[in-house]
């Protein structure tokens, strides 16, 4: 299931979502992203990091970005194992407990969206710039993105969540 | 081994994440030309930079091994001055030349009145009894006693001594002695009245003590004292070199020592 939510997000943004930027470059967004977000917590972390090297190279295969997206994927993999922990209840997680709304609530899926899409964004950024002298220009738009890119993930949220179910906050 | 597979299977998921983003970086250099021009700048600077910190630290190990080097260099190089200099003044010198011989000082004078120095190489080097001892190119002393691997230096910092110098190039000879009051004061007694002797005039070897050639350096002159109803001053000198904080030493011979020594003894009583 999760390997068809990623292949699915990654043809979508490569091939639609990507042009939903009203600001231009200060709103790029990665809807793909909410793939990698939505594995569970108690998934191993090397699931984790093999899914987002896989959401890099898929998104680089397709938009001729070659190398960039992986590093960037790879950084958020490698990372989210230890936002996880970061975030974890004082109880530890369940294992049938699902990164979403419904059973994390909506400010541990927020800044676990925000968190990640940052760090997704700004390595990004810095293999996109690579050059030193112009990344502070490109450091703000980035968090921009970042911001965007965590509202289309909420967005995606709410919009898989079944109409019997009721969000936790 | 089996260290080494627990280190490894411990460090599993760090290895793993490296590893891809090496795979990840490969792709990113191999495809974008910007990454990749900056990529080779940025290890290129660093590998130069390791370059130059590596040959840095090796000439500063080699250091000792060419300051030998140089030493000796030099050595040879005074040699042939010192054999040019007294060509068409001295055939004897011209035919047959000075020796000059690299060495360091183990130990110098302590400013006592009869304290002596020690240096090398001894014997097995080559050095002799009677050899002049130089320092860059200044008289310093005179080898009395050699041993297999050191040799005994007798300094102009020693009341024992008496050396043979002039006051300038042109200047009457007069004995250089020290009181052993003030490491740095030498003495020229008996200089005569009417010698010139201005502060700042260098001071040479007069050759005549057979140890030295004419015309080394010795000091210069630094104040001149005149005793009331007599014919002669003495004369104070500042040695050029201080002998107790020197390192490489020029030990010099003539090559025709043994027969300069030999003729210069007083003849026999008939």
């Amino acid at each position: 299931m999760n390997v068809i939510r990623l292949l699915v997000m990654v043809v979508l943004q490569a091939a639609l979502l990507e042009s939903v930027a009203p600001f231009g470059e200060w709103t790029r967004p990665q809807w793909a992203l909410w793939a990698v977000f939505m594995l569970p917590p108690k998934s191993g972390p090397f699931a984790k990091l093999g899914f987002g090297f896989l959401l890099g190279l898929g998104l680089d295969i397709i938009l001729g970005t070659y190398g960039h997206h992986m590093i960037a994927g790879t950084v958020l993999g490698g990372a989210l194992p230890a936002l996880h922990r970061l975030l974890s209840p004082r109880e530890g997680y369940e294992v049938t407990q699902k990164p979403t709304l419904q059973d994390l609530g909506l400010q541990w899926v927020a800044v676990l969206s925000f968190l990640g899409a940052t760090l997704f964004h700004l390595t990004l950024m810095v293999v996109d710039t690579w050059h030193t002298r112009l990344i502070p220009s490109a450091l703000l738009p980035a968090l921009t993105s970042a911001l965007w890119t965590t509202c289309c993930c909420l967005l995606l949220h709410l919009l898989v969540v079944p109409p019997d179910r009721k969000i936790k906050t | 081994m089996r260290n080494l597979w627990l280190l490894l299977q411990r460090n599993a998921f760090l290895l793993t994440f490296l590893s891809l983003l090496a795979v990840s970086f490969g792709v990113l250099v191999r495809h974008d030309g910007s990454a990749q021009s900056s990529w080779f700048r940025t290890t290129g600077s660093i590998a130069a930079g390791v370059e130059e910190q590596q040959r840095q630290w090796r000439d500063y190990l080699e250091l000792a091994e060419k300051n030998t080097a140089l030493a000796e260099q030099n050595a040879a190089l005074r040699a042939r001055l010192l054999s040019m200099e007294r060509q068409g003044e001295w055939s004897l010198d011209t035919a047959h030349g000075w020796r000059v011989m690299t060495g360091r000082l183990i130990k110098g004078p302590d400013g006592h009145p009869r304290s002596m120095a020690l240096g090398t190489p001894g014997s097995g080097g080559g050095l002799t009894v009677g050899m002049g001892v130089l320092s860059g190119g200044v008289a310093i002393g005179t080898v009395i006693d050699v041993g297999d691997q050191y040799a005994r230096i007798l300094p102009m910092l020693n009341t024992a001594g008496t050396w043979s110098a002039r006051i300038g190039r042109g200047g009457p000879v007069v004995p250089l002695i020290w009181d052993g009051a003030d490491a740095d004061r030498l003495s020229l007694s008996d200089v005569p009245r009417h010698a010139r002797a201005e502060e700042g005039d260098t001071v040479f070897t007069s050759g005549f003590d057979l140890v030295f050639p004419d015309g080394l350096p010795i000091g210069t002159v630094k104040s001149s004292q005149m005793s009331s109803g007599s014919d002669f001053k003495t004369v104070y000198v500042s040695p050029l070199v201080d002998v107790r904080s020197i390192q490489h030493l020029d030990y010099i011979r003539n090559r025709s020592d043994s027969m300069r020594t030999v003729l210069a003894q007083p003849l026999p009583q008939p």
